[in-house]
């Protein structure tokens, strides 16, 4: 009930034995700025912007299940686009299916976020509102995504809660459609997960400031420390403990455990996935042992002498593996519990003594006990081993398993690359170990050759055999994961970004389901920085870009600097920190063009989809985290690539360059509609190789809005790609041509040639003009917008 | 129900009731493409230098469209024969042929025969499931080294037998 009262006094005479609860004291919100026409948007509330997207983005199913199995009514066949029993057919069920795959993304990355603030209450023994947003002295947009979705510029903690119950309760309204016999149109299931996408960029936001301003991790800080990454970085002649997942205070309180009893010399705390990428935030003595694609040939390779799971990407056979081995695991968080007893309540001498005695593992939800436990457990299994390591196998066991390998190729087609492992071991049984060692990069370590295997042969064991110099000699570096751009960094490029003098921005993120190994992605960072384009990283992409090292030895993260700006190659920290990137545009729309960002999304997405060039990259991509993490990078007009295996998402965003109706805008400036170049061409398209992939992600940072020197720079770079990539010029460099301006100045002549020869352009040679071709023409004040509203009532400037 | 299937090359991509019938010889590929009034293939990059040859006798043959995908086209350029051969992102392409408008690589119009070849298996799949599903003007076939559940018709896996399998590719080309 809300009682609201105007001006007067207020009197209550003569009330007694009255208590009066107040259950909440909500403060009036500071007009930091004024009100957007969309604070805390509801499902319906942006389904014209994304309507929009839709049709100029139309979604392209590719199902992975023709049927539907999720009620009673079937299975359904809806092959072909049939209708199932409940009247949905294919391509809605697929929506469907995309939308549930977006609320398990966001439901991890909120259900992370509202953990966290239960954790920081408890860890620190303050209350959220007695914990301020404090991001330091550059940056006053200090929560980009909260101010731009909920209207809220948060002051405490506590107003990071508030935005989090809003998100909650969004969640829950949309998974409710998925129910049989709710929504009936892909269009509005893709709208649904389209929010759920954004939902899932601010639960990160709020997840990650939460963590920076309670823990004290960097606050966008450049120049960062390196810290060490790699399989063979972990000293072995120290405890080892090793944690895996998302959630980091149970980590956090391991290094506290090493600080306070000067266990550095002692102990070595190594991480797997974005635990590690922010324990390091924190504690910068920790090492990031191996990304996602790495985790079951870490696990294997028995580097570890406990193991602390907290949440997400875990593998859920930790425990099948880790007892054959005798090492423990600790289980820190509800989520992930793998049915062993639930110790938090026992005193940590008992709970070393359980763990030590030969027992699998336990859970311990205080993160404050685990420190101990997980130490002296890693200390005395330190006592009973020796100081160095070896692989699991040994020469004799490796050539007999070698020898009882049939070639049967059950292990190929189980495999998800499809990796002729069965050549491999053919090649070792005669001598030559190096086919399985070359496989073992590229094998993402799922495990499922094994269990097809009819000779039962531990191929993961095998390859790690194989490749066990590379193992204990991978030892690369990374910046330390410093958080949030800086707003005096987007006033320095802003404008450079906007005009397209940087040629974008490369946003790396996610996981590591490569198609070919962990190397392209390295390839892809220095390819992309060496070229001034700005390089941002996260999760496991960051990690993977870190262990190869150029001519001089170096990693790109010692050759380029961390600077957001050009050709800075940027570790912004875990998955949840990839909010700071959507951060970064939406500030480029409120420092840089002074747009009012508050409650503002669909003029702010609108902003970024004309203006500013980014372009993120999942190469990797698997989890239903990175589903969701690229519909939100979409509806904020980001588009990203996706490797091979991104396909499998079911959908896809695809434009199509030859229908004028889809790419016609909006120019203020001269009031009328003007068909644009296909810029950006795809909100979400899969590249089949990196060397596909290199040149497209140069494609889609055009912009309608790039001036006519920065169209020539980012031109230059889209052709120079395809030549060095594909051999070829594209098909499609004449699109992005507006005037003889934006050719690159070097090759002007001749791609004017190419344009008369065959594209059929006329073009004056006297005055070495076009005269006739372009889509359209330039002009310096092309005002762009998609946004019929925002045509005719204007932006909302500060 | 198909006729005859094998296992998917990818052991669990079983998509549902529909999948491809099981293609044993060459010459019933041939007739469909010289029945076909619009035919492509498409060439993705996982092919072995035996395929290549073939491949290269369809492009000389000139009675079908060929385009190559990721970096297929190298291997093209590299042979001299960029300019009888398109280039195009598989993903990208799928998406123009699922509308029945687009007027394909020469301004003639969609395709009515699909053909695959090489393309990576699971990407592959993929874009077969949506040209299954969303594109009833189209006929896809797989005349790759793998079983494809997605395609109309495919080829069985024969990824472990080079020898047989090239022998149907030059089964196909002997009758164009």
């Amino acid at each position: 009930m809300v009682l609201e009262l105007g001006k007067g006094a207020l009197v209550i005479d003569e009330m007694k034995n009255v208590s009066i609860k107040i259950g909440e004291v909500v403060e009036e919100e500071e007009e930091w700025a004024p009100m957007g026409p969309t604070p805390m948007p509801g499902i319906a509330t942006l389904r014209d912007w994304d309507f929009f997207l839709l049709r100029r983005y139309k979604p392209f199913y590719a199902p992975y299940c023709d049927m539907c199995c999720l009620c009673t009514m079937g299975k359904c066949d809806l092959t072909e686009n049939k209708r199932g029993a409940c009247g949905l057919d294919l391509a809605a069920q697929t929506g469907r299916i995309v939308t549930i795959a977006c609320s398990i993304g966001v439901s991890a990355h909120t259900g992370h976020a509202r953990h966290m603030l239960h954790d920081i209450e408890h860890v620190t023994g303050k209350k959220l509102d007695e914990i301020p947003v404090d991001m330091g002295p550059e940056i006053a947009e200090v929560a980009p995504l909260t101010q731009l979705i909920t209207g809220i510029k948060p002051k405490t903690l506590a107003d990071l809660d508030r935005a989090l119950r809003y998100v909650e309760e969004q969640i829950v309204q949309v998974v409710d459609s998925i129910h049989t016999g709710q929504e009936g149109s892909y269009l509005d299931y893709e709208s649904k997960a389209f929010h759920l996408g954004m939902l899932d960029s601010l639960a990160k936001e709020i997840a990650d400031i939460a963590q920076i301003c309670a823990f004290g991790f960097p606050k966008g800080e450049d120049n960062q420390p390196l810290i060490e990454v790699g399989m063979g970085v972990l000293d072995r002649s120290k405890a080892i403990v090793l944690v895996i997942g998302h959630h980091a205070p149970p980590a956090i309180n391991i290094a506290d455990y090493i600080d306070a009893n000067g266990l550095e010399d002692e102990v070595d705390l190594g991480g797997i996935c974005c635990t590690a990428n922010d324990m390091s935030r924190y504690y910068q003595k920790a090492k990031i042992v191996s990304a996602l694609g790495r985790q079951l040939k870490v696990i294997r390779a028995g580097l570890a002498d406990v193991i602390v799971i907290d949440e997400q990407c875990i593998r859920a056979d930790i425990l099948y593996h880790t007892k054959k081995l005798g090492i423990p695991v600790i289980c820190t968080n509800e989520k992930a519990m793998h049915a062993l007893p639930d110790m938090t309540a026992k005193d940590p001498k008992e709970i070393i003594k359980y763990l030590l005695d030969g027992n699998p593992g336990c859970v311990i939800l205080d993160p404050l006990k685990v420190g101990e436990v997980a130490v002296e457990v890693a200390r005395a299994r330190r006592k009973q081993r020796g100081d160095d390591i070896g692989p699991r196998l040994t020469e004799e066991e490796f050539m007999n398993y070698a020898k009882a390998c049939t070639q049967c190729g059950n292990c190929t087609i189980a495999c998800p690359q499809g990796i002729r492992i069965g050549q491999a071991m053919k090649a070792a049984k005669e001598g030559d170990k190096s086919k399985l060692e070359e496989r073992w990069d590229i094998c993402i370590a799922c495990g499922r050759c094994e269990q097809v295997c009819p000779k039962g042969i531990p191929i993961i064991d095998m390859l790690n055999y194989a490749a066990w110099d590379r193992i204990v000699n991978e030892k690369g570096k990374i910046r330390r994961g410093r958080g949030p751009v800086r707003d005096s960094e987007i006033r320095q490029v802003g404008a450079p970004i906007v005009l397209g003098t940087i040629p974008g921005v490369i946003a790396p993120i996610g996981c590591g389901n490569y198609p070919n190994g962990t190397e392209e992605v390295y390839l892809i960072v220095k390819e992309f920085a060496s070229r001034n384009y700005i390089v941002t990283l996260t999760g496991c992409m960051a990690f993977d870009a870190a262990i190869y090292k150029d001519e001089d030895g170096l990693t790109v993260y010692e050759k380029f600097h961390d600077r957001f700006d050009a050709g800075g190659v940027i570790n912004i920290g875990s998955c949840v920190s990839n909010a700071h990137i959507h951060g970064a545009a939406i500030k480029i729309a409120r420092i840089f063009a002074k747009r009012n960002i508050r409650a503002n999304y669909e003029e702010i997405a609108d902003y970024i989809l004309n203006r500013v060039g980014a372009c993120g990259v999942a190469w990797g991509a698997m989890s239903q985290k990175a589903a969701s993490i690229a519909t939100g990078f979409n509806r904020l007009g980001i588009p990203a690539v996706v490797g091979p295996h991104g396909s499998k998402y079911r959908r896809a965003f695809l434009g199509r360059p030859y229908n004028d109706e889809d790419w016609m805008v909006y120019d203020v400036r001269s009031g009328e509609k003007v068909r644009i170049e296909p810029a950006p061409q795809d909100l979400l398209v899969a590249a089949e190789t990196i060397e596909e992939a290199i040149p497209l992600m140069a494609k889609l940072c055009f912009r309608p809005n790039d001036t006519a020197q920065g169209r020539a720079i980012k031109l230059t770079h889209y052709i120079d790609l395809s030549l060095k990539y594909l051999n070829r010029l594209p098909d499609d460099w004449h699109l992005f041509v507006r005037t003889e301006a934006d050719l690159p100045l070097a090759k002007k002549e001749e791609l004017l040639k190419e344009l008369e020869d065959k594209h059929g352009w006329k073009i004056d040679w006297e005055k070495k003009k076009i005269v006739e071709g372009p889509i359209r023409g330039y002009h310096a004040g092309f005002n762009p917008t998609n946004v019929e509203r925002l045509f005719k009532e204007g932006f909302m400037t500060l | 129900m198909p006729k005859a299937f094998e296992q998917p090359f990818d052991a669990a991509n079983i998509p549902g009731p529909k999948m491809a019938t099981l293609l044993e010889k060459g010459k019933p590929v041939a007739n469909m493409i010289k029945k076909a009034k619009r035919p492509l293939l498409i060439v993705g990059p996982d092919i072995t230098d035996g395929m290549f040859e073939r491949i290269k006798k369809f492009v000389e043959k000139d009675n079908i469209t060929v385009v190559a995908t990721g970096s297929a086209i190298k291997r093209f350029i590299e042979a001299g024969l960029e300019d009888k051969v398109y280039y195009a992102v598989l993903h990208e392409l799928t998406n123009f042929l699922l509308d029945p408008d687009w007027s394909g690589f020469d301004g003639k119009g969609n395709y009515d025969l699909v053909l695959m070849i090489g393309s990576i298996y699971y990407h592959g799949s993929q874009m077969l499931a949506a040209i299954k599903n969303f594109a009833p003007h189209i006929r896809a076939l797989t005349i790759d080294r793998y079983y494809h559940p997605n395609a109309a018709m495919s080829f069985g896996n024969l990824w472990k037998k080079e020898e047989e399998y090239l022998k149907l590719l030059d089964e196909i080309v002997a009758e164009l």
